[in-house]
């Protein structure tokens, strides 16, 4: 994903109904671009297997082999 | 006297006054009058219930006298992070949009803390929101005890002002990406953030719902042991609450023969990590040794990226909890909150779903260096607390937005990413004389090894004796 402009990002926000102008339009595209940077990286990692869940399965929480208390 | 009595740890205090050595009443004032010194020179409270806290020493004092059964706080004053409701105590979460927002009922957490006995002083300072970043406070700007041109760490600020400051016996932080953690470190206290869903966040105002994890800030581990042990446990209203774990004090002394310790390389050896952070970091883990733990070094290749995946993930929740207040009312937030905000508000989609496979993958490597090892351990922080000045200075660049939001947050943010827990406690100071954090990470429900841990280096120490130059 390519860097964001300032006005890209005022058209991002319009479309969102944020308000977004000034000082806050030049740092939030200063930070979207900083996640963009590094975000766009994990695309070269390998997630197999790496499902979008918030938490462990419980059965995974605790092995009594590991942690036998 | 005051301060010798401000000082003592909570579990001392209640020691003290169920053998009626001391009054409740006593203890209230001395930090009643130390809150007067210092509060407002350092931002710790937001609210103070000086009436209320007195009226209930008095009353603790009476059943004292009647002989009536107490609980393990009875008459120890405690203050808790701004974040949580409290009934008939207005509850700002440190923002003008909530200024005069009084709870009718008290969070879980404080009820039980009530319930135990303690006497509820205050509600202490934090970032807007529990969101760090904030650069306009509008209830004073947290300045750090040890150096007040410094940071406090957040967002959980005012309760770790407090408690290194002896501005109460004891405090609550809710801590999501580091929010206990940070200002533990940066203060010089301890901050205990719990395994995810231990401690119910009923009552207290959501930052990131995967992540928050509400848990204690004190001048030692086994006051932290106490309080968890009080405000553990399934309330009937947090659906995801686990099971108490009892009472944790009862394995803090077992010493830290025979655990396996890892140090997560990764972090110690940054070059982000000052080398006065990595020297004590290091220190402590031979102190660990010492002690007769098996210490080995663990590389979990993908902390790095912690930080980010966490912003990614925990400002979104964040950023759907506020949208509508953020459309309609966004020039009543500070404006670093409402730039945090408005970023994640716009994040695509499609970065936000590989950030939540990156924290899957977190959290496997962070899971998979448990099954090895009893306990991780790494700096809370690549360094000890920055200057205010520096730390709300103007973003200017992509780059700079990552070194001051993404960096830092990759040393605490793995625990919370996995939902394990996590505590931060004193382990040296700079040469200019800023406290540096010891981190040590523990396997989910396993805060008692955590706890003995952290007791054996504590005690093996002379960190937990040092007190910030406030003169009296």
């Amino acid at each position: 994903m390519t860097e964001l402009t300032p006005d890209q990002v005022r058209a991002l926000a319009a479309a969102a109904g944020l308000p977004l102008d000034g000082a806050d339009l030049a740092e939030v595209t200063h930070r979207l671009n900083a996640f963009v940077d590094v975000l766009g990286g994990l695309a070269a990692l390998d997630l197999t297997g790496a499902e979008p869940a918030p938490t462990s399965p419980p059965a995974l929480s605790r092995d009594p082999a590991l942690d036998p208390r | 006297m005051t301060t010798e009595l401000a000082y003592r740890s909570a579990a001392e205090l209640a020691g003290l006054i169920r053998a009626r050595t001391v009054s409740p009443v006593e203890v209230v004032q001395a930090y009643l009058a130390r809150i007067d010194r210092w509060s407002e020179a350092l931002g710790a409270y937001v609210t103070v219930c000086r009436e209320r806290a007195l009226d209930e020493a008095r009353a603790a004092e009476q059943a004292l006298g009647h002989g009536a059964p107490v609980g393990p706080l009875h008459g120890v004053p405690f203050a808790v992070k701004d974040q949580f409701d409290t009934a008939g105590v207005r509850t700002t979460s440190g923002s003008r949009l909530h200024a005069d927002r009084v709870p009718a009922a008290d969070a879980t957490v404080v009820a039980r803390l009530r319930a135990a006995g303690g006497i509820l002083l205050g509600k202490l300072n934090l970032t807007e929101f529990a969101l760090g970043g904030t650069l306009s406070y509008p209830f004073g700007q947290p300045r750090n005890p040890w150096d007040q041109t410094r940071e406090t760490g957040g967002s959980s600020s005012g309760s770790g002002i407090a408690a290194a400051a002896a501005l109460a016996a004891a405090t609550l932080g809710e801590d999501t990406g580091g929010s206990v953690r940070s200002p533990a470190s940066w203060c010089g206290a301890v901050g205990l953030r719990p395994t995810w869903g231990l401690v119910p966040r009923s009552g207290c105002v959501p930052v990131a719902w995967s992540m928050d994890a509400p848990g204690p800030l004190t001048r030692s581990v086994e006051d932290a042991a106490l309080l968890l042990s009080i405000i553990a446990g399934p309330d009937g209203r947090d659906r995801w609450a686990q099971a108490a774990p009892g009472d944790l004090r009862a394995d803090l002394e077992r010493g830290a023969g025979g655990l396996a310790i890892g140090v997560v390389t990764r972090l110690v050896d940054s070059p982000d990590t000052d080398a006065e952070v990595r020297a004590a970091v290091r220190a402590a883990a031979e102190t660990l040794r010492g002690l007769g733990a098996r210490v080995e070094d663990v590389d979990l290749p993908l902390l790095p990226l912690a930080g980010a995946v966490f912003m990614a993930l925990a400002d979104g929740e964040a950023a759907a909890w506020h949208h509508r207040t953020l459309a309609t009312r966004g020039a009543e937030y500070d404006a670093g909150t409402r730039r945090r905000l408005v970023t994640a508000a716009l994040l695509p989609a499609t970065l936000g779903q590989q950030a939540a496979r990156a924290r899957a993958a977190i959290r496997a490597q962070v899971e998979d260096a448990l099954g090895r090892f009893d306990v991780l351990l790494a700096p809370t922080g690549p360094t000890a607390a920055p200057t205010i000045a520096g730390a709300q200075a103007p973003i200017t660049s992509p780059a700079a937005a990552g070194r001051r939001f993404f960096n830092r947050r990759s040393y605490t943010t793995p625990a919370s990413l996995a939902g394990v827990p996590a505590l931060s406690l004193p382990c040296g100071f700079t040469a200019g004389g800023l406290p540096i954090g010891l981190q040590l990470i523990g396997r989910r429900l396993d805060e008692a090894t955590l706890l003995r841990t952290a007791r054996a280096y504590e005690r093996a120490t002379d960190w937990r004796a040092c007190r910030p130059p406030l003169p009296e």
